[in-house]
């Protein structure tokens, strides 16, 4: 057998398996959309976010785990994804073929700044143990806008002139100029 | 006739308790020492930067949150004094050979403790204005404010009068009270409640903390006002409970000697 035989040989081997290769692309396919593309808020405001997962495969999904993310756009913002939302994982039961789930989140806008707020859904066994990917939505972006109206300044004089006057009160009724015993 | 004398009744017993309470001076002390308390929660909540969390309509919901807690537990304390105290001062006696009926007594010190819940919502009115400023939820979270701490001081005073008047001492009375509310509201503070049926209920059947998770989705979740009542059901059933109980029985609790064994 010759060295140009063997090559032929593996090459028509290649193109005999070659139709093999859809069936992992038969695999389940899970696609992740947000509801929404940009959002303005304020800071402190609460806000949804909505994920759509469907099962563009032709099998069953496995078990599947949506995570939602927050990353900043902006250099210097530190993001605490704990401060956002007290639960950013979602279990997903398996999807059948075509079928589909809608998840929400609703988040608090902490931080001052723009953000890409993203799921991500993957296997609940991890990635690597199943063959549905790891798969992330397109972000939703949230700009949040600075908001402060509580001023120390406008609060101090009613800190200091309620108790002054409740005082003068107090101090009036137990002194009782007006009254007869 | 009866009904005109039952009526008069009443009125003496918390015009006189009223006057006791607010112009001997313990009331305007009481409403002092609060509005200094409110004072510093609102300075601190506005002035520290720190707290980036504070969103504004947080802001005004935790204090608004402290005035109806504080507010309701001191006219609790006030209740709670209402029958014992009488008993250990030795006035009770001329207040029953007063040509009142028990129960018209029990009425008067309702109205005359409960008052002190309406001065505290009075006095917390401008630290909630002036923290709402710009946000537009001051009338909600007044109004919030004062039909969730009018239900719970009406159950609570009922309460306090009913504990005061089953106690031997007024010491017993005054420890008793609080430190059943504070025993019902210490584990809802726990950082992590149980899942499921067990936290749920921990959250919810604490009168005080029901009361204040409702204000808290009104006002900062920014929920209809008809969505959470169901938080609303332990501060009702206080109501009904102590209430019946206070107006069914109550009178014969009012007697020279603590208990609640038959003359």
């Amino acid at each position: 057998m010759t060295y140009r035989t063997v090559v032929v040989a593996v090459l028509a081997l290649g193109l005999v398996l070659l139709p093999a290769a859809p069936a992992s692309a038969q695999a389940p396919q899970v696609q992740v959309t947000l509801a929404q593309r940009e959002v303005a808020v304020g800071v402190g405001d609460r806000l949804g976010i909505e994920a759509l997962i469907v099962n563009a495969g032709d099998r069953p999904s496995e078990p599947l785990v949506a995570h939602l993310n927050v990353a900043t756009l902006d250099t210097g913002v530190y993001v605490d994804l704990e401060d956002w939302t007290a639960g950013p994982t979602q279990g997903v039961e398996p999807l059948d073929p075509g079928g589909s789930t809608t998840l929400r989140w609703v988040i608090q806008a902490v931080n001052v700044g723009r953000f890409n707020v993203y799921v991500v859904v993957m296997p609940r066994g991890g990635v690597a143990a199943a063959p549905t990917p790891l798969t992330a939505s397109p972000p939703e972006v949230v700009a949040v806008a600075g908001r402060r109206t509580i001023s120390a300044g406008g609060a101090l004089p009613v800190a200091l002139l309620v108790p002054l006057l409740v005082g003068v009160v107090a101090v009036a009724a137990r002194w009782r100029p007006w009254s007869v015993r | 006739m009866a009904d005109q004398s039952r009526s008069t009744g009443w009125t003496i017993v918390a015009r006189q308790e009223g006057r006791d309470l607010w112009i001997n001076g313990r009331g305007p002390l009481l409403m002092f020492a609060f509005s200094v308390l409110l004072s510093v929660v609102t300075y601190v909540t506005a002035s520290n930067l720190v707290l980036n969390f504070l969103e504004q309509r947080e802001a005004v919901n935790l204090v608004l949150q402290v005035a109806v807690a504080v507010g309701v537990l001191v006219a609790l304390v006030v209740s709670a004094d209402g029958i014992s105290g009488e008993r250990d001062r030795g006035t009770l006696e001329n207040l029953l050979v007063a040509p009142v009926s028990r129960r018209a007594i029990l009425a008067g010190k309702f109205v005359a403790a409960l008052s002190v819940w309406f001065a505290a919502f009075a006095v917390a009115i401008p630290y909630v204005w002036v923290l709402a400023d710009g946000v537009l939820i001051a009338g909600p979270a007044l109004v919030a404010g004062l039909a969730v701490g009018t239900l719970l001081a009406v159950g609570l005073v009922a309460l306090g009068l009913l504990i005061s008047a089953v106690s031997g001492s007024n010491t017993v009375s005054l420890a008793v009270g609080p430190l059943v509310l504070l025993a019902s509201f210490a584990p809802t503070q726990l950082p992590r409640l149980p899942q499921g049926w067990a936290g749920e209920a921990l959250r919810r059947g604490n009168p005080v903390g029901a009361g204040l998770h409702y204000l808290s989705a009104v006002l900062v979740d920014g929920h209809h006002w008809t969505r959470d009542l169901s938080y609303l059901a332990a501060p009702v059933a206080t109501v009904v409970l102590a209430g019946a109980v206070l107006v069914v029985a109550g009178p014969r609790f009012v007697r020279l000697t603590g208990g609640v064994s038959r003359e």
